[in-house]
């Protein structure tokens, strides 16, 4: 099967890159691993080596030449298949898909399915106000979606608030990718600054973990994406400009967790355990649910996606450096208590700087608690490539049927590339049911 | 208008007749041998030696503007050069008897007049005076230039005295008043020689109020309004002359204060008004004394002078002057002279003829009068050469200093860019213009007025919130008062005037009481004469007193147009700094009253560099800017409505304050807080505003931000676009018509300052674009509250369910910009 191999986009301010080197030439074998170009970009020079063996079918740019980023560079398979469908410059080219107007994304029944308004038609030239334009700009509005309320249909700040609370939002994508590294990153810039170069650095995975646990089972799965699920991607990503985040929110009934703690409290002592905190039976909780949903437990990588088998979960923490997140790994795999501690060691050796970097990388999915804070729901920032991050809310007093209860909140952030608000939501119920019936989630 | 005086119909229906005196016509007629007695050889030669500087120098000027080149020196002049040459007998026998306490006033043809009056005064000055007045003038810059330690002190000014002329003329920063004033405008006050007037007989309401202000503040001198024959065609020097002719002089005005104005209105006859001649085409007069006998009583003392004589001259100002120091001014003089040289150097003369011309230089001035020394003799032929050949040298040696770029450098604007704009407002604050006790009739808290404000509330409201009554509430017109007669109280030589000012108390009773307070010379009536008005005061303002003048109109304005436009707001700057006009005019716009009484031109005044333009309309901003006005050194054009001469103060927290205090001038003041919407009005329009504003809070749930411009130059933007980034909505609304408003610059200027912050354009409601309907049309006419709320639906944001009842489409908005409507 011939496989195109593409020039990766390093960073999302990266437009293109420079073919400085081909280590390979046509006809020639490749192994996995083999160099098989040299590129660079305006900061940075990389290498791009073999993901598949076989023989080198095509190179479609010379060296020298100015790549834009994703289109296909080269073909590896079998000597004598076809690779004419990969060339960038044919017909069917992805550079071609890449520019695909707004408007006719908005045509694709998937969009449909999202649950988004349709983007507001659009002419070449836009009536926006310039404070319309600014808090757009600022925000993160796509104005795409503003319904024009000024006179002679000019969109007025108004029309952008109302994007905005209708959750229409681009997001930087430098600010995103930082925030959500959950890691502090040395900066080498002008004046300390982070740059790109450095957040690419600090996401090359450690090894050796200590804590990651031996795991006899593959620790994922690679699955091809298929062509609907492609499309989706690429107009949900391109409809968004740079990311396709968005926040679901539900609550839980916490009645029982609360028991159950209250239980565990009294007995703890006696009985050995740890401080089991409601965090750490959430984790306990989400991680049972990720391995039921693996769509979310994943990682979303352009062309591929990892489906991870296990839950790492990543353990939001605030630190007097900053925001962290160490990862426990093989959450699913451990029992409340040893949950319970690991969570323990990691938030404390976060807290006091002695955090190995290995264990600040890996994750498959984060958890972040904002309750203690009095948040009752907000909205996560992902951690690329993750495509999940469940945000936890404060206890908040309800009434259902005239009795008071405690509710807690969960805002569920999810990459639309890599599954739908259908999927995303059946999660998310799954995880209010687990909690709500938390006696019967211990005995499964 | 006073009680005192009776109109009794037995006496003006009684018939008779209107009795003229003779006007004596060029009667002089003394021989040299004669006025032996009154000149000494050296006062003979001084003379002719003053007439041959002023001939040189204009030789000069025609020479560079025609030749482009004087005595071999080559240098373009492209200003203008209205020369006098043929005249000079008239200016040095004029100026023969004054002294700096005299003050003259000229026109666009006056070199000669500024220079004879500098060299008699140098001449009549002590050496130590001379030099402090050169030291002392601009950090002594033009004494370091022609200060010769070889010469005399009065050697030295008369270089002085022509180096600070010519550079003034060729627009050099060593000029008189750094090449600001020009040919047309030079002038050193400190010789007694005021502004100079390129506008024709703009000199004679300016130098009347010269003349107000030696009477008022009892300051010795004459003064002179020196214009032409042709400005007797000008309806503002009719103002002058029967406005400095008024019976109150001498029948209402105090004793000490009683008696005519110190002012000569000489004019310079020399026949022509440009190119239509007065006598026997564009006048009637056919002797130009005459006027003077239609004017008063006293037919102005009027007389024509052979103004080709030095010695005529003289002998009528001696017998001129003591009538002025008899208290039986004003005078007129008709002084005869011809200009030989054309209007200015354009002019082709094809309205004389060359024999007409020749005659005249056949009879020279200066000829003639050395030829009749020569006769009598008092000097021979080689001495009269000797002093032609000294003051050419005095006159190259001049050129040469003037044009030399190192000596004498033009104002760099790119080194020093705020050269001439920070000469554009003197921006003082000076509690009375002059030492003294201001002369009042009553001690301050005795005045009825003050008495009866003292009962009045100084808040609209109660303490429930309920509206004060209009009897008991502390009114707009209080605030004016209060600010005005505490001015009177400080500044001896504050005076105001105007029509129906004094006993009637001005027409919207802003004054009432201030007649119990002052006396007729700080506070009395003018004739219906609106450029005497405006005119004078700038004349009393530049020769050092304080004036608060009034326009009852505002639509008056267009009858004190050159007075408002090119006098009040053009003095401080083109004098380089050298005068403060410290004049407050009082603006009222009407209302009720129709097309000529009822338009707002806050934007005309706006428009005039070097005027100040402020509009108050709460009592707290009235009497605070009022204060600040009066205290100041700037014209300031006080505009005040009609409408709300009796609101109430429904703003200022604790109502108007009792004491003193001040508002400074360009501080626009948001009257009510708001976030979804601007409103910036000019004027009363700030009422219906804040009455949209309610509207829009109750019908739409719109918080509006109402912001009152309070004055219109200087403004201050600052406020106005933080409240613009707050809200990015702004309306601007007048009563002004809204073609080529004021309001329009502020929305041109708002939209570049606070562009990004904008969710729409600054929309502008101003009233329309026809004349002011009856009252009972105004509606139709002036913005009104639903006028805003409907230009905020059609042009910034659409309300919910709003039913406009206006069209400001954009359509409505070409439609009517292409009919002119």
């Amino acid at each position: 099967m011939a496989t195109p191999v593409i020039m990766p986009k390093q960073g999302q301010s990266v437009e293109s890159c420079i073919i400085t080197k081909w280590h390979k030439s046509v006809g020639d074998k490749v192994n996995v691993g083999d160099v098989l170009f040299s590129y660079e970009t305006d900061k940075a020079s990389f290498e791009e080596e073999a993901k598949v063996e076989g023989t080198m079918l095509a190179m479609f740019f010379e060296e020298g030449d100015d790549v834009e980023c994703l289109l296909n560079v080269c073909v590896i398979g079998e000597e004598g298949e076809d690779f004419a469908q990969f060339d960038p410059n044919g017909e069917s080219s992805s550079a071609q898909e890449e520019q695909e107007t707004p408007k006719e994304e908005a045509k694709t029944p998937t969009e449909q399915t999202a649950p988004l308004a349709q983007p507001a038609e659009t002419s070449d030239f836009v009536k926006i106000s310039p404070r319309a334009r600014n808090l757009a700009q600022r925000s993160g509005a796509d104005i795409r979606y503003a319904q024009p309320t000024g006179p002679n249909g000019r969109i007025i700040e108004r029309d952008i608030e109302a994007v905005i609370s209708a959750g229409k939002m681009v997001t930087p994508a430098a600010m995103q990718e930082y925030a959500g590294m959950g890691s502090v990153v040395e900066g080498t810039g002008i004046g300390g600054r982070v740059t790109t170069a450095d957040l690419s650095k600090a996401q090359v995975p450690a090894q050796g973990a200590s804590l990651q646990p031996a795991l006899d089972v593959p620790e994922y799965e690679e699955v091809r994406l298929s062509n609907i699920r492609k499309i989706i991607a690429k107009s949900m990503h391109a409809s968004l400009a740079n990311s396709a985040q968005l926040t679901l929110n539900s609550s839980f009934d916490a009645t029982e967790i609360l028991g159950y703690r209250r239980k565990l409290k009294e007995k703890a002592e006696s009985l050995g355990l740890p401080n089991i905190t409601l965090n750490d039976i959430i984790i306990y909780v989400v991680s049972r649910a990720l391995v039921r949903h693996r769509e979310i437990n994943s990682h979303f990588l352009g062309e591929s996606m990892k489906l991870f088998n296990t839950a790492h979960i990543g353990v939001a923490c605030d630190t007097p450096r900053g925001l962290m997140v160490p990862t426990l790994f093989g959450a699913d795999k451990r029992s409340l208590a040893d949950i319970a501690v690991q969570s323990k060691a990691l938030t404390s050796a976060c807290k006091d700087g002695s955090i190995s970097p290995d264990l600040l990388t890996g994750g498959t999915f984060t958890i972040t608690n904002l309750g203690t804070l009095g948040v009752e729901t907000f909205t996560p920032v992902l951690n690329p490539p993750q495509s999940g991050i469940l945000g936890v809310g404060g206890l908040v007093e309800r009434t259902k049927d005239g009795v008071p209860y405690k509710a807690m909140g969960l805002s569920l952030t999810f990459d639309h590339r890599a599954l739908d608000g259908a999927d995303a939501a059946r999660f998310l119920q799954d995880v209010v049911n687990s909690l709500e019936n938390f006696s019967l989630t211990l005995a499964m | 208008m006073p009680k005192s005086l009776f109109i009794d119909p037995d006496e003006v229906r009684k018939s008779g007749f209107v009795k003229f005196k003779d006007i004596p016509v060029n009667q002089y007629s003394k021989s040299i041998e004669e006025e032996k007695e009154n000149f000494a050889t050296e006062d003979f030669i001084r003379i002719y030696r003053d007439m041959a500087i002023i001939r040189e120098f204009e030789s000069m000027l025609l020479d560079i503007k025609t030749k482009g080149e004087y005595n071999g020196i080559a240098y373009n002049n492209p200003g203008p050069a209205h020369l006098s040459i043929g005249q000079e007998a008239s200016a040095v026998g004029q100026a023969y008897l004054l002294d700096k306490n005299d003050c003259i006033f000229g026109s666009h043809r006056s070199h000669g007049e500024i220079l004879a009056k500098g060299l008699s005064c140098i001449e009549k000055l002590d050496d130590d005076t001379l030099y402090d007045v050169m030291k002392n003038y601009m950090g002594g810059r033009i004494l370091g230039i022609v200060e010769d330690k070889q010469k005399s002190v009065k050697e030295i000014a008369i270089d002085f005295l022509i180096y600070g002329a010519l550079s003034e003329i060729f627009a050099r920063e060593t000029g008189f008043n750094k090449g600001l004033g020009g040919s047309m405008h030079a002038f050193f006050t400190d010789f007694g020689i005021y502004p100079n007037n390129a506008i024709v007989g703009g000199s004679a309401t300016i130098a009347m109020g010269g003349a107000l202000y030696k009477k008022v503040n009892q300051k010795d001198g004459v003064v002179i309004s020196n214009i032409g024959d042709g400005s007797l065609g000008c309806g503002p020097v009719w103002e002058a002359l029967n406005m400095a002719s008024m019976d109150q002089f001498t029948q209402l005005w105090e004793e000490g204060y009683k008696g005519g104005l110190p002012i000569i209105f000489n004019f310079f006859n020399n026949f022509y008004g440009m190119g239509g001649q007065t006598l026997g085409e564009t006048m009637g007069y056919q002797v130009l004394a005459r006027v003077g006998a239609g004017i008063n009583p006293d037919q102005m003392h009027s007389e024509r002078v052979d103004g080709n004589n030095p010695l005529a001259v003289i002998d009528a100002m001696r017998r001129k002057i003591e009538i002025i120091k008899q208290n039986k001014g004003p005078v007129l003089m008709d002084t005869i002279v011809y200009r030989v040289t054309g209007h200015s150097p354009s002019d082709a003369s094809s309205y004389r003829t060359k024999e007409e011309i020749d005659k005249w230089i056949e009879n020279d001035v200066l000829n003639e009068y050395s030829h009749k020394l020569i006769g009598a003799k008092v000097a021979d032929e080689g001495k009269f050469e000797e002093i032609r050949e000294r003051v050419r040298e005095l006159i190259t040696k001049t050129v040469k200093l003037a044009i030399d770029d190192n000596i004498s450098p033009r104002m760099d604007i790119t080194k020093a860019p705020d050269a001439i704009e920070s000469l554009m407002f003197s921006n003082q604050k000076v509690e009375k213009m002059q030492e003294g006790t201001p002369n009042v009739l009553m001690p301050l808290e005795e005045n009825p007025r003050v008495q009866q404000i003292a009962r009045k509330v100084r808040f609209a409201f109660d303490e429930k919130g309920k509206p004060v009554s209009k009897n008991r509430v502390y009114q707009l017109r209080d605030g004016l008062f209060e600010a005005i007669i505490h001015r009177f109280y400080t500044d001896p030589t504050l005076v105001a005037y105007g029509e129906d000012n004094r006993d009637w108390g001005g027409a919207f009773a802003v004054y009432r009481g201030l007649t119990e307070s002052l006396p007729y010379h700080r506070f009395f009536n003018s004739p219906i004469s609106e450029a005497a008005i405006v005119g004078s005061a700038v004349g009393y303002a530049m020769s050092g007193g304080r004036a608060l003048v009034e326009l009852m109109y505002c639509d008056f304005i267009g009858r004190a147009g050159d007075e408002v436009f090119n006098q009040l707001s053009k003095w401080q700057s083109m004098s380089a700094g050298v005068l403060k006009m410290p004049v407050v005019l009082r603006v009222s716009i009407g209302s009720k009253y129709g097309a000529q009484h009822s338009q707002d031109w806050t934007s005309m005044i706006a428009h005039i560099p070097g005027l100040k333009c402020v509009f108050p309309v709460t009592p707290y901003d009235a009497k605070g800017l009022m204060n600040a006005a009066l205290a100041g050194t700037d014209p300031v054009v006080f505009f005040e409505s009609q409408r709300i001469y009796d609101v109430g103060e429904q703003f200022h927290e604790g109502g108007v304050p009792e004491g003193y205090y001040e508002i400074p001038i360009g501080e626009p003041d948001i009257k009510r807080e708001g976030s979804d919407v601007t409103i910036l009005t000019i004027g009363a329009t700030l009422y219906r505003a804040v009455e949209a504003a309610d509207i829009l809070k109750e019908k739409y749930g719109l918080s509006a931000e109402v912001i009152d411009a309070r004055s219109i130059v200087p403004f201050n933007y600052e406020k106005v676009i933080e409240s613009v980034k707050k809200t990015g909505k702004i309306v601007i609304a007048s009563d002004a018509v809204e073609r080529g408003s004021h309001i329009r610059d502020l929305a041109s200027n708002i939209a570049e300052l606070a562009f990004d912050y904008l969710d729409a354009p600054p929309v502008c409601v101003g009233a329309r674009n026809w004349i002011t309907p009856a009252y009972e049309l105004e509606a139709d006419f002036f913005p009104q509250a639903d006028w805003i709320i409907d230009a905020i639906h059609q042009k910034i944001m659409p309300l919910p369910n709003h039913v406009p009842k206006n069209n400001f489409t954009e359509v409505e908005q070409i439609r009517r910009q292409k009919f002119g409507v």
